[in-house]
């Protein structure tokens, strides 16, 4: 097996994992501040995808403003979702996860009449390729990997030092307590809901040139957030980074060895594994 | 015996559902409108037997893949063994049973939403499993087909053979009466007031003396039984099965008719089959527009009836002023909170 | 309280059956209702959605034009379709309210491998003509005699494509083979495979993917470590092809690029991008704006793309076409009982938008059902799809 192919196939996955974090982190901070499980959320990264689109392929919009306004639509239509739906149903997950369900239908259909049921291809943003020894990177794909670090590092610093953001800590930890400090939980939750869908929506418009857009593209990642969050901890940021690379390193170089179903099931297999073996996940918090 | 919990309810519900079930074939005969109602009813079976495991707090994502056990076990049995419908009837759902015990201690050693998420789990690594590996037994992608319907019965008078709609429909019925008496059964004897009380306190229940883990286990193991059961039945009417029976999609649409009847009552499952099952067969027609209605239908029954449809009779009447207040069916939230 | 729950238990079980009764059809003696199954949502959608235009389209011409006459009867078609989401347990409640409530004779229109098995179970018992494109080799057998299938498969395909790929691009010696990982894309791997090698071609690869996939890196690497000359995308949908070859460029594969199953070459330019797709082969497509089609075809295409804004695929065309032959049989039986049409299906060869189409196959399936028409290899040149060779499969003759 020469390094290389190694090397490669650690790439691939890392490469595309990182996104997938973006909207595990998304599930992650929803779940936290609201107790929700939302069944839906892959049809935010979905709507993030056909913004890109709109705006990018069909309007001609610069690429980074597209970004921008992409996250912004989606965060938007993220904060109406809460305030519509999700507020009533803080705390009761399973009545949630089946209002989510239904939410999923109706975006889901939606999009189909909307946008039709073909993929539609968004042009790439830059183009060509960059060689480090026998190891390719496309140019596109380097400039998604760069953007959704810097987006992680960005959620990381918010959550971290400002006051909205411990705000919202505050209420993932302990919602009564952080009420009787006085935060509003109001907003806190609107605005978790927001941002969760907002992570959502960029990892959608990210990788809408990369792999075209169509209503149903937000199944497959969906799944595999809920696999980096368990793997890596339910609430924990540095977790769901740590998942990632773990599910990307796995899927990765495990295609090289056996069949796709099969390293589809090795995914899950983590999963339960971690359930198992430590049920809080790699760096889940107590 | 707390009022909520009168057996009589029981049995009256029960009388209901026989007397329903029977009245069908005598309105009818026309196959279709008999093929809706043996899969209604196999919907029903399969419900009930969701809301019995859910009864104990456990949001149970697994619960198709048992009925996919069961299923491909008897058409395994019967086209490669040899045997006849009727051995593989109750020895498949056993098979399933006999799974259930390992993957329900693996899951029960886990709550809340992580419960739901490692189910989640095994239901996909099941499926994958139903579709890419023992390719020669389990068919593969393309499915397992030409599994032969119920064999013939002999009977005072001649064979009864099962290939008709009117036939399948009297076995289904059986099949469904006989598990749905279990499972009310069990839900008005004290069976059904632990469970409760498991999901409504975990902790408190213990503290009582209840062994937690044997109980949640055992509705898991029964709830799994009895989809095995649906499973048989299912392989031998349908007479081809596919992985993607018993994936996600049929998993989802479950725990939808499950909840949106009511998960706290014996009899939401009920209602909540029969009023979806009617209303899929509506929307039939309308294609993508089937489910955006059908997604429409869910988010507006769950955020006003949170308790699911069952409680409807009981918030119009408190709308009059009469009935009591709530009595005591909570919603499993409780019983999730991590 | 319980006695309230009881009541409604009751009452919505009288509902139940109180529209189920009303949703009872009364039968028109002179409307024929043909049936039509599909994904027409979810991840398949694009299939289902194309064999509901391309038989709107037919069904429209048909009546406009006064009806289909049989014998003396004129026929206005109504045409119902259900939806029925890729999944099997769904596509037989929908043939049975197809055949029990709607009461068609006629299921013209059905994709996706395991629900056509799902459908035949409740066909071919009722004796009710069953006509598809679904790829699974099982779906076409003598136990079987009234399911067609409509759309030239994996086993019509191969051999004549790579015989000519043999025949005119000699350097090409290793092949590698990627499909999805459904019934399908086994039968069409399966196939290629077995043609490459009865050809003399090294399979440098025989790979699957799980549908839905968007990144082909991980699998892409695995097949470009065998160095393969060319790269055929079998029975990839549109979407996914366009990622595949688009990857594979990036990856730095320069050799040559087939797409065995490929309905639409149009998708595959935009999703893979005028590089990537340049020089892709399809011989399963019919490209409706090409230089050599009828001009029965281009105003097919050109009406099709005015009507839905999109250019049809091979699917479209073909159940388009498979109207035309049932109809046109009908009116050569003079009846539109199934047994009497079902004998002039076989015997007949019929004109239709794709040239001349006979029914044949008893080779591969043990049975005539498959329909034959000629095979036209289209390569992406430049962003455009040209028609570069015609080849006739084996059992057809042209007229």
């Amino acid at each position: 097996m020469p390094i290389e192919l190694l090397v490669q196939a650690l790439l691939n996955g890392f490469g595309l994992a990182v996104v997938y974090v973006l909207v595990a982190l998304g599930l992650t901070l929803i779940f936290s501040i609201l107790e929700v499980i939302n069944f839906a959320h892959g049809e935010f990264y979905m709507l993030g995808g056909f913004a890109a689109y709109y705006l990018f392929a069909v309007g001609g919009l610069n690429y980074f403003a597209t970004l921008v306004l992409a996250v912004l639509l989606v965060g938007l239509a993220g904060v109406v979702a809460e305030r519509l739906v999700f507020r009533h149903l803080r705390g009761k997950t399973l009545n949630a996860f089946i209002v989510s369900l239904g939410l999923l239908w109706v975006l889901q259909a939606t999009a189909q009449l909307s946008f039709g049921v073909l993929d539609k291809s968004v042009p790439s943003a830059v183009s060509g390729i960059v060689r480090v020894g026998g190891v390719i990177v496309s140019r596109e794909r380097l400039l998604v990997i760069l953007t959704a670090v810097a987006l992680i590092t960005g959620l990381y610093l918010f959550l971290k030092f400002t006051r909205t953001g411990q705000a919202m800590r505050a209420v993932a930890q302990d919602a009564d307590a952080a009420a009787l400090q006085g935060v509003n939980i109001e907003l806190a939750s609107a605005l978790g809901f927001g941002i969760g869908c907002a992570l959502a929506g960029a990892a959608g418009a990210l990788l809408a040139p990369i792999f075209a857009v169509s209503p149903t593209m937000g199944a497959l990642p969906v799944v595999k957030a809920f696999i980096i969050i368990i793997v890596g901890g339910m609430g924990s940021l540095p977790g769901a980074v740590l998942g990632g690379l773990l599910l990307g390193a796995v899927e990765g170089v495990g295609t090289l060895f056996m069949s796709s179903a099969a390293v589809n099931i090795l995914g899950f297999l983590m999963v339960i594994a971690i359930l198992l073996l430590r049920p809080r996940g790699l760096l889940g918090a107590a | 015996m707390p009022p909520e919990l009168r057996r009589v309810d029981g049995w009256i519900g029960f009388g209901l559902l026989l007397a329903a079930g029977v009245a069908v074939p005598l309105l009818t005969h026309d196959s279709y409108h008999l093929d809706v109602a043996t899969v209604t009813l196999r919907n029903l079976l399969l419900t009930m037997s969701l809301r019995y495991v859910m009864s104990t707090g456990q949001l149970n994502m697994a619960h198709v893949s048992f009925m996919g056990i069961a299923a491909y076990a008897s058409a395994l049995l019967v086209t490669r063994a040899g045997w006849s419908f009727w051995a593989a009837l109750p020895v498949a759902p056993l098979l399933a049973a006999l799974a259930a015990v390992p993957v329900g201690r693996v899951a029960l050693r886990v709550s809340g939403p992580y419960y739901f998420l490692i189910s989640f789990a095994f239901l996909e690594v099941l499926r994958l499993v139903f579709n890419n590996f023992f390719v020669d037994y389990l068919g593969g992608p393309s499915g397992l087909v030409e599994i032969p319907p119920a064999h013939p019965l002999p009977l005072t008078g001649g064979a009864v053979t099962f290939t008709s709609k009117l036939a399948q429909y009297w076995l289904m019925l059986v099949l469904f009466l006989a598990s749905a008496a279990v499972l009310i059964r069990l839900e008005f004897s004290r069976f059904g007031l632990v469970n409760g009380a498991i999901r409504q306190g975990e902790l408190l229940a213990e503290t009582l003396g209840v062994n937690v883990p044997r109980y949640k286990l055992g509705a898991f193991v029964l709830g799994a039984f009895f989809a095995g059961v649906a499973g048989v039945f299912f392989a031998h009417s349908q007479r081809v099965l596919h992985s993607s029976d018993f994936g996600l999609e049929p998993m989802v649409l479950l725990v939808a008719f499950t909840v949106m009847g009511g998960a706290g009552s014996v009899w939401g499952p009920v209602v909540g089959t029969l009023v979806l099952a009617v209303a899929s067969e509506l929307l039939r027609e309308l294609h993508h527009y089937e489910i955006l209605v059908y997604g429409l239908v869910l988010m507006v029954v769950m955020l006003f009836f949170p308790d699911g449809l069952v409680a409807l009779p009981g918030r119009v009447a408190r709308w009059f002023g009469r009935g009591r207040a709530k009595d005591g069916a909570s919603t499993l939230g409780a019983g999730l909170a991590p | 309280m319980r006695m309230h729950r009881s009541i409604a238990t009751l009452a919505t079980l009288a509902l139940a059956a109180a529209l189920a009764a009303a949703g009872a059809v009364q039968a028109d003696d002179k409307t024929l209702t043909i049936g039509l199954l599909g994904p027409l949502s979810g991840g398949a959608a694009s299939y289902g959605v194309e064999l509901m235009r391309g038989a709107e389209l037919r069904v429209e011409e048909i009546n406009k034009a006064g009806g289909l006459k049989v014998g003396a009867d004129a026929y206005r078609i109504k045409l119902v379709s259900y939806d029925h989401k890729a999944q099997a347990a769904d596509t037989a409640t929908a043939t049975n309210k197809l055949i029990f409530q709607d009461k068609v004779k006629y299921i013209i229109g059905n994709a996706v491998g395991a629900t056509c098995n799902a459908a035949q179970t409740i066909t071919e018992p009722n004796k009710v003509m069953f006509a598809f494109v679904c790829w699974g080799t099982n779906n076409l057998a003598p136990e079987k005699p009234y399911s067609f299938r409509s759309m030239l498969s994996q086993w019509e395909l191969t051999e004549p494509f790579y015989r000519w790929v043999k025949e005119n691009h000699p350097k090409i010696k290793r092949v590698a083979a990627i499909s999805p990982n459904d019934t399908s894309g086994k039968d069409t791997n399966t196939a290629v495979v077995k043609a490459l090698k009865a050809l003399g071609f090294e399979v440098a690869a025989d790979e699957y993917y799980e549908r839905g996939t968007k990144d082909f890196y991980p699998v892409l690497t695995k097949i470009l470590a065998q160095k393969p000359d060319m790269i055929d995308v079998a029975a990839a949908p549109p979407g996914e092809a366009g990622l595949i070859l688009k990857q594979a460029m990036e990856l730095g594969f320069k050799g040559a690029k087939g797409w065995t199953a490929g309905i639409n070459p149009f998708t595959i330019i935009s999703v893979a991008g005028r590089e990537a797709a340049e020089g892709v082969w399809s011989p399963a497509n019919i490209n409706v704006k090409g230089d050599h089609v009828s001009a029965a075809v281009r105003k097919f295409g050109e009406t099709y793309e005015k009507r839905y804004g999109e250019v049809p695929g091979a699917i479209a065309v073909a159940n388009y076409a498979a109207f035309d032959v049932f109809t046109q049989a009908m009116q050569k039986a003079g009846s539109v009982d199934t047994d009497k049409v079902l004998a002039v299906l076989t015997k007949e060869q019929f004109q239709t938008v794709w040239g001349p189409l006979a029914i044949g196959g008893k080779e591969t399936y043990g049975i005539d059902r498959q329909f034959l028409y000629p095979l036209v290899i289209s390569e992406v040149r430049q962003g455009k799809v040209v028609d570069i060779a015609e080849v006739l499969p084996a059992g057809l003759k042209k007229k």
